[in-house]
Order: C-alpha cells, then sequence, then structure tokens
C-alpha cells in the first residue's frame, strides 16, 4: 500500500514538474470530493483567450510495463468520473477560464533511467 | 493524424472483394476500435494482433488506434485479416514502409508467438485479387503452393509476424524451395480391376460415365452397389483447367489442403443419410460454406442408400439437379455455390433387403415394401436416365474368375466417347448427353433408326413422354460408345432395355 502511494505520490511530482516546465500554473492538487474520487492536478494553461485554458490532469505512474502502458489503465468510466469532478470542482471554485480540457499523463519510472511521460491532451471529446 | 492502409480479400462464397484496411494512430486513450462490421471472429483479430507484434518485438502504437475496413457495408467475417490489420497498425507507426503494401493484398492469421496461420479460401481470394488488378500477395509459407496456382501473382510465403515485416522493408524472406506440383493428373483410389464379374452393371456404369448420366443402382445388401458407385470416378476423364480452378476454389473454402496442385481428378462426395440440410447444400455463417453438392461440383455425388435419407434432403437435390447451382440466402449474404455433380443413388428393394431376390424370404409387409420404394419423389426420379438392377453374383468369388477390367482402360473409352459428345454438342450450353434438353434432342438432331420399338412401347403404355427422352439421350450415347455418327436400332434397343430398370423400380 505505501510503496503504490510513493510511487503515485513522485509521478504526480513529476507530472507538475512537467506542465509548469510547459508553462502552465498549477492551480490545485490532490482535490477530493467525498467518495466521487480525486482530481490529481489541475492546471491553467495560457491561452487560447485571455483568461486561458483549465486542465484537469489524471496521472498514471507505473514502474514497469508487465500490467501494460500506464495509460491503459485510464478506463472510459474513469474518464466519466473526472468529467463529473471537474464540474464539482467548477462550482466550489471562484476560478474563470476561457475552457476547460481533460488530459492524461502517463509516467514510467524505471529505475535508474529518466521517467518517461506520455501526455495526450484532451482525451474526452 | 498518420494512416496506415493494407488490403486484403473479404470472401462471400466464392465471391471475392478487395478489402482495403486504414489504421489511424491517435486521438485518444489507448484502445484499439475495429471498426467496419467485423464479425466475432475478426473483433478478436486485435487480441491475436497485439499479442503477436508484442512477441515478434515491435510496438503496437500506445494509443487510439483505429482499424477500419472499407467498404464498410460489407459484412466481414474470418481470421485472415491479421496479416493486413497488423501490417496497416505498423505501417502507421512507421514502422514499415508503406509503398510496399500499395498494391499487395495480404491474407493470413496470426498466432500469439507471431506465427502466420494458413486460412481458408486462400484461392478464390486471390482469384478475386487479380481480378482487381493486384500483383502481389502475401501468404502463410506453407500455403504457397496453392497461392502460386493462381497466374498473375508475386507470392511471398511468411511464416512469422518478423518475416512479413522483412518482406514489407523490401527484404524478400529466401524464397523456399517448393515441392514441384506434379504435372500428371494421378487416378487416386478404388480401381474397376477389383471388380469381379458385374459384366452388365460394369457396362452400365461406363455408360453413365461416357453419357453423364445419372445412376441409380438398386440391390440386395452386399451385392456390389457402393463398391461399383465409388469406382465411377475411376473413369471418368480428367477436368479440364478452368474446370480443375473453379473445384479446387470449392475445396480451398473449406480448408482443403490443395498445396499438391489443382484438383484435376473429378471429386467423390458421399454424404451419409443422416447429414444435416446445411452440410448439402452449404451454410454456416454468412453463408460461407459449400455443401457436399458443391463440394462434388464437376464430380460424383453418391446417395448410398438413399431411401434412408429424409425427403428434405432428396427434394434439396431438385434445384442443384435443375439449375447446377446452389443460391444460398442468409442475412447479409445472398451466395452462389456451382452444384453440377453426377448423381448415383443406391437402395435396397426394401427395409429388409430381400424383396423380389431369389432364394431369399422377405419378411415386410407389402404395404411397407411400396411405401420405402416410393421414398424417392418424381421430379428426382425423372432427371435419372439409368437404372440398374445389381444381381447377385452367380459364381463364387474363391473360383478363380478373371480379373475385372482395369479402370485406366474403360476411362479411355469414355474419354472418346465425351469428345464426339463435345463436338457434336459444340455451340450448345451442354456438353454431355446427360445433360441435353427433349426437344433438343428431338429436334436438332437427326432421329435414330429403329424408333418403331420405342413408338410401340409408348403405345403400350410402357414407356412416358419423359421416358422416350431418356431412351434417346442413353441412345446417343450407346453410338458415341460405339463410335458412330447416329444411333441404330440396336442401340436404340440395347437404350430401351436399360430403361427397364426404371419400370421395375427397385423390384428385380
Amino acid at each position: 500500500m505505501d510503496q503504490r502511494r510513493t510511487t503515485g505520490a513522485q509521478g504526480e511530482q513529476i507530472a507538475v514538474a512537467h506542465l509548469e516546465g510547459l508553462g502552465w500554473t498549477v492551480v490545485d492538487r490532490n482535490w477530493r470530493s467525498g467518495r466521487l474520487g480525486e482530481l490529481d492536478v489541475v492546471a491553467l494553461q495560457p491561452g487560447p483567450g485571455r483568461l486561458g485554458t483549465l486542465v484537469f490532469c489524471e496521472v498514471k505512474t507505473r514502474r514497469g510495463l508487465g500490467y501494460g502502458d500506464p495509460l491503459e489503465a485510464i478506463t472510459y468510466k474513469k474518464l466519466g468520473r473526472l468529467q463529473a469532478l471537474a464540474g464539482q470542482w467548477l462550482a466550489a471554485h471562484e476560478l474563470r477560464c476561457d475552457r476547460i480540457r481533460i488530459d492524461a499523463i502517463g509516467i514510467l519510472l524505471t529505475t535508474g533511467a529518466t521517467p518517461v511521460i506520455n501526455h495526450l491532451q484532451g482525451v474526452t471529446s | 493524424m498518420i494512416v496506415g492502409k493494407a488490403r486484403s480479400v473479404a470472401l462471400v462464397g466464392l465471391e471475392g472483394t478487395v478489402i482495403e484496411i486504414e489504421a489511424a494512430i491517435g486521438g485518444g486513450l489507448p484502445r484499439t476500435v475495429l471498426v467496419g462490421l467485423p464479425d466475432t471472429s475478426l473483433n478478436e483479430a486485435r487480441e491475436r494482433c497485439k499479442a503477436a507484434v508484442a512477441s515478434t518485438g515491435l510496438e503496437w502504437p500506445k494509443q487510439l488506434v483505429t482499424v477500419n475496413l472499407t467498404p464498410a457495408t460489407l459484412p466481414k467475417t474470418g481470421s485472415h485479416y491479421d496479416l493486413g490489420i497488423t501490417a496497416a497498425v505498423l505501417a502507421a507507426g512507421g514502422q514499415v514502409h508503406i509503398d510496399l503494401l500499395e498494391d499487395t493484398v495480404l491474407l493470413g492469421e496470426l498466432g500469439l508467438d507471431g506465427r502466420v496461420r494458413r486460412c481458408r479460401g486462400v484461392l478464390p481470394a486471390l482469384l478475386a485479387a487479380v481480378k482487381s488488378g493486384y500483383t502481389r500477395a502475401v501468404v502463410a509459407a506453407d500455403q504457397v503452393s496453392e497461392a502460386r496456382l493462381v497466374e498473375g501473382l508475386t507470392i511471398w510465403g511468411v511464416s512469422t509476424l518478423a518475416e512479413l515485416v522483412e518482406v514489407l522493408k523490401g527484404n524478400p524472406v529466401l524464397d523456399r524451395l517448393m515441392p514441384e506440383p506434379t504435372p500428371e493428373a494421378k487416378r487416386e483410389g478404388p480401381d474397376l480391376r477389383d471388380v469381379v464379374g458385374h459384366a452388365e452393371a460394369r457396362w452400365v456404369l461406363e455408360v453413365a460415365a461416357a453419357g453423364r448420366h445419372h445412376l441409380f443402382l438398386h440391390g440386395a445388401p452386399g451385392v456390389g452397389k457402393t463398391m461399383l458407385a465409388e469406382r465411377l470416378p475411376s473413369i471418368l476423364p480428367d477436368l479440364t483447367p478452368s474446370q480443375a480452378l473453379e473445384v479446387t476454389a470449392i475445396h480451398s473454402l473449406v480448408g482443403a489442403n490443395v498445396a499438391q496442385g489443382l484438383i484435376r481428378r473429378p471429386p467423390f462426395a458421399a454424404p451419409h443419410h443422416t447429414a444435416s440440410l446445411v452440410s448439402l447444400v452449404g451454410g454456416g455463417p454468412k453463408a460461407s460454406q459449400p455443401g457436399s453438392f458443391s463440394l462434388s461440383h464437376l464430380g460424383v455425388l453418391f446417395l448410398d442408400e438413399a431411401t434412408e435419407f429424409p425427403p428434405s434432403l432428396i427434394e434439396a437435390l431438385r434445384t442443384p439437379l435443375e439449375a447446377g447451382s446452389i443460391h444460398i440466402g442468409r442475412s447479409g449474404a445472398q451466395v452462389r455455390y456451382p452444384a453440377r455433380f453426377q448423381l448415383i443413388l443406391s437402395s435396397n428393394p426394401c427395409p429388409c433387403g430381400c424383396y423380389g431376390v431369389a432364394s431369399r424370404q422377405c419378411t415386410c409387409r407389402p404395404d411397407v415394401v411400396r411405401r420405402y420404394q416410393s421414398r424417392i419423389s418424381g421430379p428426382v426420379l425423372d432427371r435419372i436416365d439409368l437404372h440398374h438392377h445389381v444381381r447377385p453374383l452367380t459364381k463364387s468369388l474363391l473360383k478363380g474368375q478373371p480379373q475385372g477390367e482395369p479402370s485406366a482402360d474403360v476411362a479411355a473409352r469414355v474419354a472418346e466417347a465425351r469428345e464426339r459428345q463435345a463436338r457434336r454438342l459444340a455451340g450448345t450450353r451442354w456438353c454431355t448427353n446427360g445433360e441435353v434438353s427433349g426437344p433438343w434432342l428431338r429436334r436438332q438432331l437427326p432421329l435414330p433408326d429403329g424408333l418403331g420399338v420405342v413408338d410401340d412401347a409408348v403405345k403400350q403404355g410402357r414407356l412416358s413422354a419423359r421416358g422416350v427422352d431418356k431412351v434417346l439421350r442413353l441412345s446417343w450415347t450407346l453410338a458415341d460408345l460405339a463410335g458412330v455418327d447416329l444411333p441404330t436400332a440396336s442401340h436404340v434397343r440395347t437404350a430401351l432395355a436399360m430403361r427397364r430398370g426404371e419400370e421395375l423400380g427397385a423390384v428385380a
């Protein structure tokens, strides 16, 4: 259990660094809403309008490919839940933006090598 | 979005359509979607292809992979799209060259370990590909000799996915040495030489072979009806090259191994009387399987113990006997299979088999005997020119009887008679006497001498109008066997005598 948490936290840390490297502003992390679940990272991407795009990121981290690619673990059911969570987050916060989007970030951690980041933008369409 | 394209063939019956397989990568979470009316067996291709790619050491794109099979409205079935799907996906991922896939048709099923497995219907599929202008094909390595039967194609055989990738990279694998198909059509199966005695029955068999007349053999159990019927193919002429291609294509559909080359000898099918209707007529998913009727196309269909067949199966004979083909309709598939076979029926005279047999006592009630004999309906009997009652041997087999004449000698006479028919019937849609229609027989051909006996038989009510046609057909065949240009009075008399079998029916 502990091992899994640290892997996840480690991955989210890498994801945040990756997003900030893109020039985005991280607005929130690990936001929970009751039993529905958790939003891993909420970030504000500059553009296309004045206020920018609010991006809800699901981060999935794995230590190997034995169980498949990290992104394969994000099911379409889970995406539906993310959409609901995003709505709740917007209701709970007073933040204005031009657009919203849901992204998925897969991170592969292999010991001794740089983490592989696979960032898919707009996975619900 | 990157798109890869490959081509394969969809078969509906013997008709093939070249299918374009498109694979697009990107646009969502990793997932593989197959669209374009795949059935269950084709939908499972995703899992096979993924596993095969992984075990070959290549990479399946970690993105949304959309595979589309066009034309999208044609229902597709079978496992032979695996190679095409994999090639399209690999091409979309930039792992193989796309240009080599341009005019190449791929046919083969993948194993989870990356092996390429044989699939059904390679021959008809490639015939369709050539017709659509394709010049190259990739098939499973052990189906190369079947694929080479199609002219005008460069064939590559691959035994693993890795070899396919090499081929598509432009490095063809070393051509494996394939045994050349034997040029001579070999006569296999039972030979007439083994038949002792039965001079009359042998003659009837020869006449049936020469004129391609359908034949009904009656007789007590154990007299040799089956033995005789099984030997009919051995005295039939070889199939012509175009016939051989047609027959081989049908057999390829049921997955028969045609690695030895074209089937050049007339096929023989002897379905059991418990066979299902679909197994005789054809059917299966989207009517993809030809039945016994089509598997005996241009060959012999033998229904042993014909009276034991349910009436529905016997009635199913009527359309192919009339049209020479079978149309099967299913939702989403209209299929025509050729089914021009020579029919042999055999039956006992009654359930106990002893009715009318000298020195044996029949234990059946008369009404049972009558019902037994009327189980083959009139419309089917109408199409049978020859009825023969096979008599028991009168001498012991043990006493040194001379060996029978070998099939090859009889076949030579049959071939000659067939040639005469082909010359006479040139320009018509028939090529043997057994197929010629009655009116044509009476009006377009000169009438033989000595038809007086036929007239008498009609006057006495022993011969029907249709019976006259049958006597004429048989007379012509007898004349062809004798090598004369017009049946003589004696041929007509013999033909009339041969017809007696029918009047007597199963009654000896």
